[in-house]
């Protein structure tokens, strides 16, 4: 059925402000990030008259942003791998046992969705401190699990409800043992559930800003959001490599997001639906 | 049951005891590096009765109030656009999702460039417009921070609210559509009987989750004015940081916190209570 003209004008037209919108913002990132220092403050031109890299350059060997991108790469990894393997686990265990407290566990993550950081970051940094964990990446990459576990947990309970238990059951009938068949059917048949999960802890660290401004305080344990934000507190203009950085930041996401995109949506349609 | 006990020491070590531990801290005098002695009420009467508290609550409503608004109508219009028939849907639902895609951080780093008085984008089309005479200083003047960040804010999460009525919409049946024009209903008694009684339900869940997030934003103010010029965008999340981590006052860092609490469960009664009403209406 085609739609009528007046219609069909006002969704392009409105398309078109949206587009126009969202690609501003994203094309000035990259713009500023590819022009030199005179295209930026000098002579104003929309487009990068001569292109050049040496933002990014500079921004590595000056602002020493590689060490940064291994911490947030160490934190973003170390949380994750931790955070499927407990998540899987747990999931498996509340969608498969039946015991009491099972509910409460269900309650906690529910509440911890609801709670905000906000409240729980005063007392995470006594605690950390306390710990003698002050200004490292281990105390990241303990936090960090805070949130990525119950989110993941919730996540892959939808999974595994949606794998019917009948075919873990006929392989223990044929000799497997619980756990046998826990990592022969239920992990391989959930893997598009476990990898959405896997990448949503990561981005998560990644992304994390509010924990990691807190607890770390210099150069060395700076993770990339807290770095570039120092960069931009004080008065120098080097938005440059303020935006050179910040686009080595989100490539990273973005392509992880677009590869992963069919597994990320299954993942969080089934966490949805089922959850 | 075994398999559950890391998650369960998670929870309780990172989440119900922090949780305690900020409410005890908020009756305590707690300072880095000292035990800390219990206080009684004396951290809230100095919040309560500091001009700061009050200016942070009032900043935290008007932001959550006008992001939310933003947030919806913006992310309402754009899943009606892209629940039509339009030739390339798929590539500009994936583009219009960006914003949403992109690290937060990375995103208000974008927009305090694209704000800056000296060298920033919006300031150069609208004088290359003809639209003002000289440039304005987005963030850093009182009357137009606030809205700085709210529209920051509200470009970065209105993805969200997008994707998720999008996805409402199109568990609607199209024969509702169709029997609606055979009796010559206008697009508008449309969208208003059969659309959004059919999205109630993704509506409210979206409402609560996102007004809980919005009130507890942090990166939009800490990474676009710090919660100036002059406390004009100073919110609570803000002033917990300013008190508990810059000036080390613990104790007051958490009674400020805790106050919020009653106005977070508040708030989220509020909407879940309106949107029971309307449902059942």
């Amino acid at each position: 059925m085609r739609e009528p003209l007046s219609i069909r004008v006002t969704t392009y037209t409105l398309l078109a402000i949206f587009v126009f919108l969202v690609a501003v913002p994203l094309f000035w990132m990259l713009a500023t990030a590819l022009k030199t220092n005179k295209d930026l403050y000098e002579d104003f031109s929309y487009l990068p008259t001569r292109p050049t890299l040496q933002h990014f350059v500079r921004v590595i060997t000056r602002e020493d942003l590689l060490t940064n991108i291994r911490n947030s790469l160490a934190v973003a990894a170390t949380t994750t791998a931790v955070t499927v393997v407990v998540s899987a686990f747990a999931a498996f265990s509340i969608v498969r046992y039946r015991y009491r407290g099972r509910d409460w566990v269900g309650r906690l993550i529910l509440f911890k969705y609801l709670l905000p950081t906000a409240m729980l970051f005063v007392p995470l940094y006594a605690i950390v401190v306390g710990l003698g964990l002050g200004n490292t990446l281990k105390s990241l990459m303990l936090t960090y699990l805070s949130f990525t576990v119950p989110f993941c947990t919730w996540m892959l309970m939808g999974y595994f409800r949606s794998i019917p238990p009948e075919l873990e059951e006929h392989a223990m009938v044929d000799g497997c043992t619980k756990i046998g068949a826990l990592f022969r059917i239920l992990f391989p048949l959930s893997a598009p559930g476990i990898v959405a999960s896997a990448i949503f802890s990561f981005t998560l660290a990644w992304n994390e800003f509010l924990l990691a401004l807190v607890f770390t305080s210099d150069h060395t344990t700076m993770t990339v959001p807290i770095k570039l934000s120092m960069m931009v507190v004080g008065d120098q203009y080097i938005w440059g490599q303020l935006m050179a950085g910040a686009v080595l930041a989100s490539v990273p996401i973005a392509i992880l997001y677009f590869l992963a995109q069919r597994f990320v949506v299954q993942g969080l349609a089934a966490g949805a639906v089922k959850g | 049951m075994g398999l559950l006990l890391p998650t369960v020491l998670l929870l309780i070590g990172l989440v119900l005891y922090p949780f305690f531990y900020a409410i005890w801290l908020a009756f305590s005098d707690k300072a880095v590096g000292s035990p800390g002695q219990y206080v009684g009420l004396r951290n809230f009467i100095y919040v309560l009765g500091w001009p700061q508290f009050s200016t942070a609550v009032m900043n935290t409503v008007v932001f959550t109030v006008c992001a939310v608004a933003i947030k919806f109508g913006l992310g309402m219009a754009v899943a009606l656009v892209l629940n039509q028939h339009i030739r390339g849907r798929n590539f500009f639902r994936a583009f219009l999702l960006l914003p949403w895609v992109m690290p937060a951080f990375v995103v208000y780093l974008v927009w305090r460039w694209l704000y800056d008085p000296l060298a920033g984008l919006i300031n150069y089309a609208l004088m290359d417009l003809g639209l003002i005479a000289g440039p304005i200083a987005f963030l850093s003047d009182r009357s137009t921070a606030m809205a700085s960040v709210i529209v920051a804010h509200a470009w970065r999460n209105f993805p969200f609210y997008a994707i998720s009525f999008l996805a409402g919409m199109q568990t609607i049946a199209q024969e509702l559509y169709d029997s609606a024009q055979v009796d010559g209903a206008s697009r508008v008694q449309q969208f208003r009987h059969i659309t959004l009684p059919g999205l109630y339900h993704i509506i409210g869940v979206v409402l609560l989750l996102t007004t809980i997030q919005t009130a507890n934003a942090f990166e939009p103010v800490y990474l676009l004015t710090g919660g100036g010029p002059s406390d004009a965008t100073m919110v609570y999340t803000m002033l917990v940081y300013v008190m508990g981590i810059v000036n080390l006052h613990l104790g007051q860092a958490a009674a400020v916190s805790t106050l919020f609490l009653p106005l977070l469960v508040g708030l989220v009664l509020v909407v879940t209570i309106l949107l029971q009403r309307k449902a059942n209406a």
